[in-house]
């Protein structure tokens, strides 16, 4: 019941790779550690399929059994929205085996085929910047991924998946983030300003709604130069599908495009390529533009990464977290509010 | 007496020594944590040496949009938003910038450059 390995001075990893061997039916070796969480693990593992050809390179992520977040899914359900993603036409990280209980280990374990590429945002925008003209491709690659992804039809996602109030997700979503902020202990006027703002200047709802990632963004996805020589092929895999949802597809094109998610550089599509790029591959892959949208949830999910942080900050000053990072996020909060104002007075001519 | 370094030199040299020492001896999440304290100890050091003008230039601020006498800021940020709570939701210009220019202090010590 534990997402750590079994103690074991031999091999720390024995009971996880018993469990893994036994789940994908092939001798299987952990080879190292992406990250080690209270809630998720994330192993690089080896799966040798047989004797002759060289074992096959996974991830692993191995659940505490414990966890229970209102609104994160199962881990059957994020296997089932990467396989129908996959089915759509996007680039992913095949899965390879789940299990709510894997063996051995009795965790919930999902196992996909690794990606090689570049994940970590600077690092990414660094390699764009070492090949002209790849910042748009990579920007037309997102448009057409993101078009596939909500093509997608919303009877076919699981029953569990949460899905936001069909008749108006923006004003479903604008609530939500007001009963955020009060839980807040400390007043935050500027976030109090916007989410005022968001729930007076709901967007047209969409034409129907649509399974959307919610962190389609420089860090989620897996990017590297194409292959042989040609120009297209540089968004590997995307990943990160745990918060994906039913709800209004612009935010997926508005969140891509957040400042916060730009790490300094001035290039609106995550800091790699132009917004024109990005609109116009997703309406040439069928998608339907809708700016007040696209605003209006640029606006709102800047609002809810500065009570993201904000609610990290106060993690930690409540005792609840030791985090340095949580620490600093306090110090971060004022980013987001600054940025929020900006895209409200931009709008307003203040 | 005064000691010395103060408060600021002090800090600037801690983000100094663990950014020129600790940081490059270091990899993975002790690195990682290592970057996070010396960017710290800057921000620290920065509101050390600018945090209280910041500060009265926002409660100035405040009691002019609020029409308050009150000079505790943590008091005059409950006041203001309790009044945005009980509001039409329609954004005020005055309010706006009041707000704007509170963030752009802020950055000022958290992340120059930034605003």
């Amino acid at each position: 019941m534990s997402t750590q390995p079994t103690p074991n001075e031999a091999n720390p990893f024995a009971a996880v790779e018993q469990s893994l061997s036994a789940l994908l039916d092939a001798s299987t070796t952990v080879t190292g550690v992406a990250s080690a969480g209270a809630v998720r693990s994330t192993l690089f593992v080896a799966i040798h399929e047989d004797e002759v050809t060289e074992p096959r390179s996974a991830v692993a992520q191995i659940s505490a059994a414990t966890a229970t977040f209102e609104k994160t899914m199962t881990i059957e359900d994020e296997a089932a929205l990467i396989r129908l993603a996959e089915k759509a036409g996007l680039p992913v990280a095949e899965v390879l085996a789940v299990s709510a209980a894997a063996p051995e280990i009795d965790a919930p374990v999902l196992v996909c085929a690794a990606v090689d590429g570049e994940t970590i945002p600077r690092r990414v925008l660094r390699m764009i910047d070492g090949h002209a003209g790849s910042g748009e491709a990579l920007a037309r690659e997102c448009g057409r991924a993101l078009a596939l992804l909500h093509s997608i039809d919303p009877t076919d996602v699981p029953a569990r998946v949460e899905r936001l109030d069909a008749a108006n997700p923006a004003l479903a979503y604008a609530d939500s983030l007001n009963d955020w902020l009060e839980q807040l202990p400390s007043p935050r006027p500027a976030l109090r300003f916007g989410i005022n703002w968001l729930r007076t200047h709901a967007p047209t709802p969409p034409p129907q709604t649509a399974l959307i990632h919610a962190d389609f963004r420089n860090g989620n996805l897996i990017v590297g130069p194409p292959s042989g020589s040609g120009t297209t092929g540089w968004l590997r895999a995307v990943v990160d599908w745990e918060v994906a949802h039913v709800g209004d597809p612009m935010e997926d094109l508005a969140y891509l495009c957040l400042r916060t998610w730009r790490f300094g550089s001035d290039a609106p599509v995550g800091g790699f390529g132009p917004l024109a790029a990005l609109r116009d591959s997703y309406e040439s892959h069928g998608g339907v533009w809708r700016q007040d949208a696209f605003d209006w949830w640029t606006i709102a999910r800047t609002a809810w990464w500065g009570l993201g942080l904000a609610g990290q900050a106060d993690a930690f000053v409540r005792g609840d977290s030791s985090s340095i990072v949580h620490a600093a996020s306090g110090r971060r909060v004022v980013e987001l509010e600054y940025d929020m104002l900006n895209l409200i007075g931009d709008h307003h001519g203040f | 007496m005064i000691d010395e370094p103060n408060a600021e030199q002090l800090l600037t040299a801690m983000a100094q020594t663990l950014a020129d020492t600790v940081v490059p001896a270091c990899t993975g999440a002790p690195q990682h944590a290592a970057r996070v304290v010396a960017n710290l100890c800057r921000i620290l050091a920065r509101e050390s040496a600018a945090g209280a003008h910041h500060q009265e230039a926002t409660v100035a601020d405040l009691q002019a949009l609020l029409g308050s006498s009150v000079a505790d800021l943590p008091a005059l940020i409950a006041q203001l938003d309790a009044s945005l709570a009980d509001g039409d939701g329609v954004p005020d210009e005055q309010t706006f910038r009041t707000l704007h220019a509170n963030a752009a202090r802020r950055l000022d010590i958290a992340k120059p450059g930034y605003a």
